[in-house]
């Protein structure tokens, strides 16, 4: 008995090294380096790197850009998966609907990307047709969609994945509360559609979704595939400026690098922390009532 | 009518992605302002068979890596939940787990660059392979850890108390039950691996030419035909797997897993 609870004991701890270790190393490794502690070019402490990078205008310029595109696909997404749950309740229980609003949920971000590429660029399928449908009259015509100022092929590709996803889980949400009761009382009621949505369903999927919608909004900021081939270097998005800066023949900038993955950590975490305290008073508010 | 609309809508902007790449996989001379490509053949699909082909090539190792990262993240995630489960502190494990995919793998595929080096584990298979496990042995606990019920240990003790050994229990008991959720979580392990491009990239240097790497050079290079097929096949285990087993859910979410 006492044997199997030093094993029970070892492997937590062996767990625990398996998850936080790697993480921690890492961690660790690139506080120094941005301290100037370690690295090949060290010269002992010093807080020059992480002056730099703070007053980087660029570096805060890509942790905003990624943030504004990250929330932008976030929002549309939820409000394309709403409109389709609430429009299309009864398809669900179809079995080619349901199939098919798995299909995106099969793409890679890289695949996803080279289709928006292939699909929304200048010399595109779209253009194209615009093109032989006499829109535009020469390729410069078509709107700049992809490898854009604003990030639309980012957030077209972030949406393009996202959306289904939400779909699904919030008809789950809708099943679960059973919203369905609930707005056939409202109206049984006398309330409108519109106001059942705005005082009944909005709140309930709102509520019980906002957690997820905040994870994503944290995963799509933390997205490199799509933005390396649908972005652009100004304005750039966080990871793979923090790539780039990493990658790049010039020693010097590794610290920086190592400064900006920690400032954009740094933002994640207060974005978890913030959306976690207004959970937790948002619960203590309930328990209190 | 408008419901009709959403569905027309809906189709095509969920299946136009694979039609795109289909028409691309076997199109040759794709020039403005052509609307499709000038010449429709399977030449560029049978390079495919060559022997040295690189995207079978890829294939092959893309295969390789997700099964083997696949297997090792369900084994080892099984063993660990079933260690955690019965701990006082178990939520606080399965938050922990939640800290990967938080910090976002490519940003660890830089912090974890300098430790690959210095193990010698950079531009190698087995680099490649511990870290996308790192990824995905979470994601796995995460999954298996709801799978450890008071029910499944109730079970498991009335084979105990019948005369059953900690073997045939597990043989016959446990391992049956906890099919369709290792099904589940082997999937899922394989799809994070089989999707990745920035960790392997980065652990990988662009010596360890999976599929996703593939599609990104063929980009380079301008081949958008090869980089269809090589997105084609991508998609393919996916695909295949929603087609014949329904049961077997996407969940991308962390919420939604737990």
């Amino acid at each position: 008995m006492n044997l199997k609870f030093t094993y029970t004991k070892l492997l937590r701890v062996i767990f625990l090294m398996l998850i936080l270790l790697p993480t921690l190393a890492g961690f660790t490794y690139a506080l120094l380096y941005s301290f100037g502690l370690t690295g090949l070019l060290s010269e002992g402490f010093t807080l020059k790197h992480w002056t730099e990078t703070l007053s980087d205008f660029y570096a805060w310029k890509s942790i905003g850009f990624s943030l504004m595109i990250a929330m932008i696909s976030v929002f549309i997404s939820f409000w394309i998966s709403l409109f389709l749950v609430l429009k299309l309740t009864k398809d669900f229980q179809k079995k080619w609907f349901h199939r098919l609003i798995f299909v995106p949920l099969c793409f890679p971000a890289t695949v996803m990307a080279l289709y928006v590429l292939q699909t929304f660029s200048k010399s595109g399928f779209f253009s194209r047709i615009s093109y032989q449908l006499g829109f535009i009259d020469q390729i410069e015509s078509f709107p700049e969609l992809t490898n854009d100022a604003y990030g639309i092929g980012i957030m077209l590709t972030s949406v393009l994945m996202v959306f289904p996803f939400f779909t699904i889980y919030i008809k789950n949400i809708f099943d679960a509360e059973k919203l369905n009761e609930y707005q056939q009382l409202s109206q049984s009621l006398g309330a409108s559609s519109l106001q059942t949505f705005w005082k009944i369903s909005l709140p309930i999927l709102w509520r019980k979704s906002k957690l997820t919608l905040m994870l994503y909004i944290i995963f799509v900021m933390g997205s490199y595939e799509v933005p390396l081939l649908l972005g652009r270097q100004n304005p750039q998005m966080i990871t793979p400026r923090i790539v780039d800066k990493a990658q790049r023949f010039n020693l010097q900038d590794i610290p920086q690098a190592y400064a900006m993955a920690l400032m954009y950590l740094g933002v994640v975490l207060i974005l978890i922390l913030v959306t976690s305290a207004s959970f937790v008073q948002f619960f203590k508010r309930k328990s209190d009532a | 009518m408008l419901k009709r609309t959403i569905h027309l809508v809906l189709i095509t902007l969920i299946l136009l992605p694979i039609l795109v790449l289909m028409m691309l996989s076997f199109g040759e001379q794709w020039i403005f302002p052509d609307v499709f490509p000038q010449n429709f053949n399977t030449k560029t699909w049978l390079k495919l068979f060559s022997s040295d082909s690189e995207i079978s090539k890829s294939l092959g190792l893309s295969v390789l890596i997700s099964l083997s990262v696949a297997f090792l993240s369900t084994l080892m995630a099984f063993v660990f939940s079933k260690v955690i489960s019965t701990s006082k502190y178990k939520n606080q494990y399965i938050k922990l787990a939640y800290l990967p995919y938080i910090l976002s793998p490519v940003v660890l595929g830089v912090l974890w660059h300098y430790f690959a080096v210095v193990l010698k584990l950079n531009a190698s298979f087995f680099g490649v392979v511990l870290a996308q496990f790192l990824i995905c042995f979470p994601f796995g606990f995460i999954i298996l850890s709801s799978f450890w019920s008071r029910h499944i240990y109730d079970i498991q003790n009335l084979s105990f108390t019948l005369g059953a050994s900690t073997y045939f229990s597990f043989k016959r008991i446990i391992f049956p039950l906890a099919k369709p959720i290792l099904g589940l979580c082997f999937f899922q392990c394989f799809l994070i691996s089989w999707f990745d491009y920035g960790l392997t990239q980065l652990i990988g240097g662009g010596q360890i030419k999976t599929l996703t790497l593939s599609v990104f050079n063929f980009i380079k290079e301008a081949n958008i035909f090869l980089a269809a097929i090589a997105s084609l096949l991508l998609l393919f285990p996916p695909l295949l797997l929603l087609f014949f087993n329904k049961k077997i859910k996407f969940k991308r979410s962390l919420i939604n897993t737990h």
